[in-house]
């Protein structure tokens, strides 16, 4: 059996998309820009032909969800830890943005996503740990999909009900807890 | 109270939607203009209540008025009864009711009608028998609700009175919802293979005609399976390959194909199509990369090629900030197989943008990689399906529970069907 190893999880991510993002990114987007920029003028239309090789996972590359995202408001889907959250907030239902609500349980392991903070337009990696061992909250239901993969990559995907280590795995709600820069 | 005389515009008038639909149990058919309402709750027992009354009146007054037909109520004693079903028709879908109902409504694609439920509680996988005798429903239910003993299992229903025929019960199951390929059955329907999650990968072996779980085999990084023949079953993994377990032996092994895809920068949606008669699968990327594997136990994958392309629109790019047709949803494309037309759900949108509703259904013929046809669609689809019949019906629906049936040889509506459900869409195979 493999024993699943949250916090190696954690650096194994966190490498990820570190080792993802910066020099190379650069370095990517540079050669694209220098060959394309003789080819297509800076206009918007062209955009769409400079593509980098690698899908930009800089907190500059804003998605759509990004673009729109608030950080007064924890119980609306576009808050902006939020990115990749699919579930009841758990701020709607007793509890708070990294609060079970009374009686349920936090799973230990979860899936994450990497959000862009509006103020400082910086990413952070957020843990989206269910609340478990209660029946479905249904209320405030979001799925924003940020980066978000299929089950073979289940670490990444929000479909799963992330209960497991906890004393049942009905799930509850979903909360987003900030881990730290990106 | 309407006069006799006015009966034929009395029964005009019951079938007019007279009945307020504000109750979200109203069940509306419509076909072109007509619709009937069907009041289901005790709110509306009060307003149908006084139909009957009005209609019991008008039959009663019309009774007075010589030279009447005979009445066509019946008035004989009667017993309950329970309703039966044939064996699942290539017309039929079913769709599961969602995240919040414990069951799977039953529809004909021809006649618009209900016609039962399959007990499909809460994150449960549904699988037809493929000679069409059984249901199978893979399940998880704690013993007091929310809480006590877990326990997973198979449940057999007879596909005719759709009664319990057996559980069969198993050490575990990943909890997910919306996948097509984490419950399959062999060809042959001999055996069901049942994706497990603890979070390590592993798959339960079921021998269906034991009624008997077997074997748990681990799966390290793969999920989303498909049984194949002979061998045991293949799925797609986190390095980009598809990894094929053989069962048949006295061991299991796996083996792994090329990685061919990115797990993390373009992943394959889970809900990849089967066609059993090319023993094919259908993959489609996030982007819009169609990708085919011909299955055994070294399964052939075709080089990919891009939705949007054949569509003759730029090819999805995987970069930000870049407006294009997209597929999206959650069961995001069906295959009808004899024909081997592939209906797409697509929206206009960014990258990751992969669950977002549709707007347009697109029609692949994966034979000359060409778009056919595209439809615009309402109600902003997010699960799809195509009726294996020669004449099929395109089955689609959104977050509001309307299920969409349309007629693909007129493209055109044939039924909308409202508070259906809003979860995965299975159909009969054809016969």
């Amino acid at each position: 059996m493999i024993h699943f190893d949250a916090d190696s999880l954690g650096e194994k991510v966190l490498r990820r998309f570190a080792g993802g993002t910066s020099r190379r990114g650069i370095l990517a987007r540079l050669g694209t820009a220098l060959v394309a920029a003789p080819l297509f003028p800076v206009l918007p239309v062209s955009r769409a032909n400079a593509a980098p090789a690698k899908p930009d996972r800089g907190p500059e590359a804003k998605t759509t969800f990004a673009r729109g995202a608030q950080v007064t408001d924890n119980t609306k889907c576009d808050y902006w830890r939020y990115c990749a959250i699919d579930g009841a907030l758990c701020t709607c239902c007793g509890g708070g943005v990294h609060t079970c609500p009374p009686g349920a349980e936090p799973s230990p392991v979860s899936w994450v996503g990497t959000c862009v903070n509006p103020e400082d337009g910086k990413s952070y990696l957020i843990a989206y740990r269910d609340c478990c061992g209660k029946s479905y909250c249904n209320k405030c239901n979001c799925d924003n999909a940020d980066r978000e993969t299929q089950i073979y990559v289940p670490q990444l995907n929000n479909d799963i009900i992330w209960c497991f280590g906890t004393q049942s795995m009905e799930y509850h709600c979903s909360t987003a807890v900030l881990v730290g820069a990106a | 109270m309407p006069e006799s005389g006015e009966s034929p515009g009395l029964l005009r008038s019951i079938a007019l939607p007279h009945t307020p639909s504000r109750s979200p149990r109203a069940v509306t058919y419509e076909q072109g203009p007509a619709t009937m309402t069907f009041a289901a709750t005790k709110g509306h027992f009060f307003a149908s209540a006084t139909w009957v009354m009005a209609l019991a009146g008008a039959f009663a007054v019309a009774s007075m008025a010589p030279a009447r037909a005979a009445p066509v109520a019946s008035v004989e004693p009667e017993q309950s009864d329970v309703a039966q079903l044939t064996p699942p028709q290539p017309s039929w879908f079913f769709i599961n009711r969602g995240f919040t109902e414990n069951s799977s409504a039953i529809y004909d694609t021809v006649t618009g009608k209900l016609l039962g439920h399959v007990e499909t509680p809460q994150l449960t996988d549904l699988a037809l028998d493929p000679a069409g005798k059984f249901y199978y429903v893979s399940s998880t239910l704690w013993t007091k609700a929310s809480r006590g003993t877990r326990q997973d299992y198979v449940s057999v229903f007879d596909s005719v009175d759709l009664k319990l025929q057996a559980d069969i019960p198993m050490p575990g199951r990943l909890l997910v919802g919306g996948r097509l390929n984490n419950f399959v059955i062999s060809p042959d329907g001999k055996f069901g293979y049942v994706y497990n999650m603890s979070p390590a990968s592993s798959v339960n072996v079921i021998d269906l005609v034991a009624r008997k779980f077997v074997k748990t085999v681990e799966l390290p990084g793969c999920a989303s399976m498909v049984a194949v023949p002979g061998v045991g079953v293949s799925a797609l993994c986190s390095d980009g390959s598809l990894a094929t377990l053989t069962l048949s032996g006295a061991k299991s092994q796996i083996t792994r194909s090329e990685p061919f895809f990115s797990a993390t920068d373009d992943p394959i949606f889970d809900n990849f199509q089967v066609d059993r008669a090319k023993n094919q699968i259908v993959m489609l990327s996030y982007t819009g990369k169609i990708y085919t594997a011909t299955l055994g136990a070294k399964p052939v994958i075709s080089a990919p090629f891009s939705l949007q392309e054949a569509a003759g629109v730029p090819a999805g790019s995987a970069a930000p900030n870049q407006v294009n047709w997209y597929p999206g949803g959650v069961q995001q494309m069906a295959l009808h197989r004899a024909t081997g037309q592939l209906y797409v759900l697509m929206h206009m949108g960014e990258f990751w943008s992969h669950k977002a509703g549709a707007n347009e259904v697109w029609q692949l013929d994966l034979a000359s990689h060409k778009v056919v046809k595209r439809m615009t669609v309402p109600g902003e689809p997010r699960m799809i399906a195509v009726t294996q019949e020669a004449a099929p019906h395109l089955v689609f629906a959104g977050e509001d529970e309307t299920v969409y049936v349309y007629d693909l040889a007129t493209g055109k509506q044939a039924w909308k069907l409202d508070h259906a459900g809003n979860g995965v869409i299975t159909v009969a195979q054809a016969q």
